[in-house]
């Protein structure tokens, strides 16, 4: 039994066509998971369905032992939070230090306790300095930045990041990943939704979703290694990949040995 | 649309900064009422000598409060003039005859012609105005010349009561102005709410749930500056379709208006969904007892507030009672 | 001549002008056919500014442009009907959800040019067109725009543009937010409406990759200024521009790597994996 356990989930939001079929997904504390799936493949909906937002119509959410029902689900979100796309509308508190705080507020976190968490957690995600910050002051990737900050303050230990780079420009979308990097390698769970291989590829594990079914999940390198996966599932696999997967002869090793150090580089 | 602020909060550190904004509100209400109470124009002028003490002691710059006046000029002036032209008690101050003819019509023209030229100095705009209509009364009152075509006249009178009445009822405003002024100003919005949502808590009984109430209050205050930036670049993706809202006629034009609501309705509806998510990721569950980050405390200077208030208030009442017997 | 940017600046004092990002003297010219621009820079880079200076939406502090013969200043000229631009250029916003408001697909793509007094039936068939246009069937006629996927909409909301039959089409990242295949179809369509129509095409985007792989021509925005004009393949040799500003495709970045740590000697300005993998197959014996 994983930390977290996806058990034959289903879901469909009008009873006729599903956009989850029969979801089998396990995973350990630590991991990194990357969701891998083309526009409407349901990944964001899986996402929805792991913090309770969404009610399956069969199938059982098991997180750390304790299965998501309607009555659970408070102490749930207390272990996982996520990250949406769209910076704008997750913002809750009308100043950066509101928006840390909301969370907390509803877990019934005391003040005393409150204030040092913001602090603290704010610095984490060098936001520090923008504590009396509206949310019309700061850029996209700031606000993803504060999103994660409210969560973490929560003391959730797994984070869900539903395509939260999607609305970000090349830079801001770095900087977030380093960020994820480094939560992973605190301990936290991570759970990435996206469609860009090339942050998948910074994950452990990989899970590739096609049209509302598991299409693939395995080790994401060893995945990577066939690409005819990716085309099936209307994805690109980046360049570096494309080309070792096509360089089969021998002489070539050490290319692909090259382009393969190249990829987990980044 | 970078740092749009809602409100005319300026953050600062003078005194009223400091005190609670439930005083701050209730305060404000009945320093209201006790001006309202007020009926003669030597205590107007106390009370807003009083008013200005308090800037003076709030640190507050009088610039700013003079630039909170500038959306109800127009009322003051109405008002002013208003009581001029209409009351008709006390002794005769002035009486003449104005006569519009063409020579005077002339002046004026040349007048205005002035102004206009002398307005795109803009920064004495306003005195600018007060000038040429002084200035075309005055001509009107004062220039005959013979020979002149005159096409009518009119008298022009006023009164002691109607000037003072007119001064009494621009000062009552400029107080109550410059009360609220200071409300806002030192008071930030979220503060704002959260008092109001303080004060209105005994309504829980009756079932009005003003924890809710604070959160509607404060997330709108978050959305309006995004909303509105949403709107405008709405507006230019439905101009860059030709909507002009500019150009055209009055029944294109009602059709590019609902181009432009339902994207806005819908786009806020998205935007609403999404943030209950949000709200819910984060276990937020209306109606759930919550702790709170800001919390209102009292202070010696709540005290000292509600001191000068009930005060005055008191005074006003018994100025308007009559208990002193004049 | 298409349009023409004279020394344009557009400068902010006041509150009420910063809806876009600076931009200083910039001059440019964008020819009224058969051309395919790519308009490349960071966030606040002043790319959407220049962009909507093209539509008249908003209009030079100083400088002048002139669209389509129109001299458009400071100052709003009365005799100029700033419409009439806008049916001559295009502008497609980064989200269809800005211009969708029509009960069916047909309608809203109706809209456009309804607005420049065309009958109803000659709009309906430029309407029809459209759509056909971006490689949507009859059957999305009578469809409610709201309910398309966003790669739909996106779709419709470029319809609603191509319907008032521009000049020149500009487009403001339209394919930030889509997976790399879905930016692929995008691109391609693009490409294909390019050489149907004969019309100049301005894309705005963040991705290097599509801009050497599809792009005849490049401009460079940098903080309110133009750095560079020109072919992408010459802005992507100029390494020391590239590597302070922008970034490599992909594709040379693979190269290059290898190049330095394999110490080999690959041209490595190619633009696609499989020109990669013949350029590594040719030098690998």
């Amino acid at each position: 039994m994983g930390y977290i356990t996806i058990k034959d989930l289903n879901f469909s939001y009008n009873r006729k066509q599903n956009v989850l079929n029969n979801i089998n997904v396990e995973i350990n504390k630590g991991d990194w998971v990357a969701v891998l799936g083309h526009n409407g493949s349901g990944k964001s909906t899986l996402a929805k369905a792991l913090v309770g937002l969404i009610e399956p119509q069969s199938g059982t959410i098991t997180i750390d032992g304790l299965e998501l029902t309607e009555e659970s689900a408070y102490d749930i979100r207390k272990k996982i939070g996520i990250v949406f796309q769209n910076p704008d509308n997750q913002f809750v508190g009308v100043t950066v230090r509101d928006d840390i705080a909301f969370g907390m507020e509803n877990l019934q976190v005391a003040r005393e306790e409150m204030i040092e968490r913001i602090l603290f957690y704010a610095d984490k995600v060098q936001m520090k300095n923008f504590l009396d910050k509206e949310p019309s002051q700061l850029s996209g990737g700031q606000k993803q930045r504060v999103a994660i900050a409210g969560i973490l303050a929560m003391k959730t230990d797994i984070i869900i990041f539903d395509e939260a780079t999607s609305m970000l420009d090349p830079s801001a979308r770095e900087e977030l990943m380093s960020y994820i990097k480094s939560l992973h390698d605190e301990g936290l769970t991570i759970i990435m939704i996206t469609h860009d291989i090339n942050e998948a590829l910074l994950a452990d594990k990989l899970l590739i979703l096609k049209e509302g079914e598991v299409f693939a999940q395995d080790d994401s390198r060893k995945l990577m290694r066939h690409k005819h996966l990716f085309v099936e599932s209307h994805l690109e696999l980046p360049v570096a990949l494309d080309v070792a997967n096509e360089l089969k002869d021998k002489k070539y090793d050490l290319i692909k040995e090259t382009l393969w150090a190249y990829v987990s580089m980044k | 649309m970078k740092g749009i602020v809602i409100g005319q909060y300026v953050p600062g550190k003078g005194f009223f900064y400091r005190v609670d904004p439930r005083t701050k509100i209730v305060a404000v209400l009945f320093l209201m009422i006790g001006t309202f109470l007020l009926n003669d124009i030597y205590q107007v002028i106390g009370a807003l000598l009083l008013t200005f003490i308090l800037l003076v002691i709030g640190k507050i710059s009088f610039i700013k409060v003079m630039k909170g006046l500038k959306p109800i000029l127009i009322l003051l002036i109405f008002t002013f003039v208003f009581q001029i032209l209409l009351n008709k008690e006390g002794a005769l101050v002035l009486d003449s005859n104005l006569n519009i003819s063409l020579i005077n019509i002339a002046f004026v023209i040349g007048l205005f012609i002035v102004w206009r030229l002398l307005a795109k100095f803009k920064k004495f705009n306003f005195l600018l105005f007060i000038a040429f209509i002084v200035g075309s009364i005055f001509l009107f009152a004062n220039v005959t010349i013979s020979g002149d075509y005159l096409f009518t006249s009119f008298n022009f009178r006023i009164y002691e009561k109607g000037i003072e009445m007119s001064i009494f009822v621009v000062l009552r405003l400029l107080i109550i102005i410059t009360l609220s002024t200071i409300l806002t100003l030192t008071t930030k919005p979220t503060d704002l709410t959260q008092g109001l949502e303080s004060l209105l808590r005994p309504l829980k009984k009756i079932g009005f749930n003003s924890d809710d109430f604070a959160l509607i209050i404060s997330i709108s205050l978050r959305y309006i500056p995004t909303i509105f930036d949403e709107a405008n670049k709405i507006m230019q993706a439905q101009a860059s379709r030709g909507a002009d809202f500019s150009e055209g006629k009055l029944k294109d034009k009602l059709k590019q208006v609902i181009s432009l609501l339902i994207p806005m309705f819908i786009i806020a509806f998205m935007r609403s969904e999404e943030l209950a998510d949000a709200m819910g990721s984060r276990n937020f569950i209306p109606g759930k007892p919550r702790t709170r980050l800001h919390i209102l405390e009292y202070s010696y200077r709540d005290v000292l507030v509600s001191m000068f208030t009930v005060a005055f208030f008191t005074i006003a009442l018994l100025l308007r009672i009559n208990v002193l017997g004049y | 001549m298409g349009i023409r940017f004279n020394e344009v600046s557009y400068t902010y004092n006041s509150f009420s002008d910063m809806e876009a990002s600076a931009i200083y003297k910039i001059s440019l010219d964008i020819k009224e056919k058969d051309e395919f621009i790519a308009l490349v820079g960071h966030t606040g880079s002043g790319k959407t500014t220049l962009a909507k200076h093209m539509n008249a939406l908003i209009f030079p502090t100083s400088g002048y442009m002139e669209i389509f013969g129109k001299k458009i200043e400071h100052k709003r000229n009365k005799k100029i009907k700033y419409n009439d631009i806008r049916q001559n250029v295009g502008l497609v916003f980064q989200f269809p959800e800005y211009q969708l408001f029509e009960e069916t697909v047909l309608k809203d793509v109706m809209f456009g040019p309804m607005n420049f007094h065309i009958d109803k039936e000659e709009a309906k068939e430029l309407a029809m067109n459209a759509i056909r246009l971006v490689g949507l069937d009859e059957s999305y006629f009578e469809r409610n725009p709201y309910n398309l996927s966003g790669g739909e909409k996106k779709r419709v909301s470029i319809a609603g543009i191509l319907a008032m039959d521009p000049k020149i089409l500009v487009l403001d990242e339209p394919t930030s937010g889509l997976d790399p295949a879905g930016k692929r179809v995008l691109m391609e369509l693009f490409l294909n409406i390019h050489e149907t129509t004969n019309k100049t095409v301005v894309i705005i985007t963040h991705d290097m990759d599509l801009v050497y792989e599809y792009f005849n021509r490049v401009i460079v925005m940098n903080e309110g200024e133009k750095i560079y004009e020109g072919e992408p393949e010459k802005l992507f040799r100029n390494s020391a521009l590239i590597e302070e500003y922008l970034d490599y495709p992909n594709s040379i970045k693979v190269l290059k790597h290898l190049n330095k740590t394999l110490k080999l000697d690959l041209d490595v300005f190619k633009k696609t994996a499989d020109d990669v993998l013949a350029e590594i197959k040719k030098a690998v014996k």
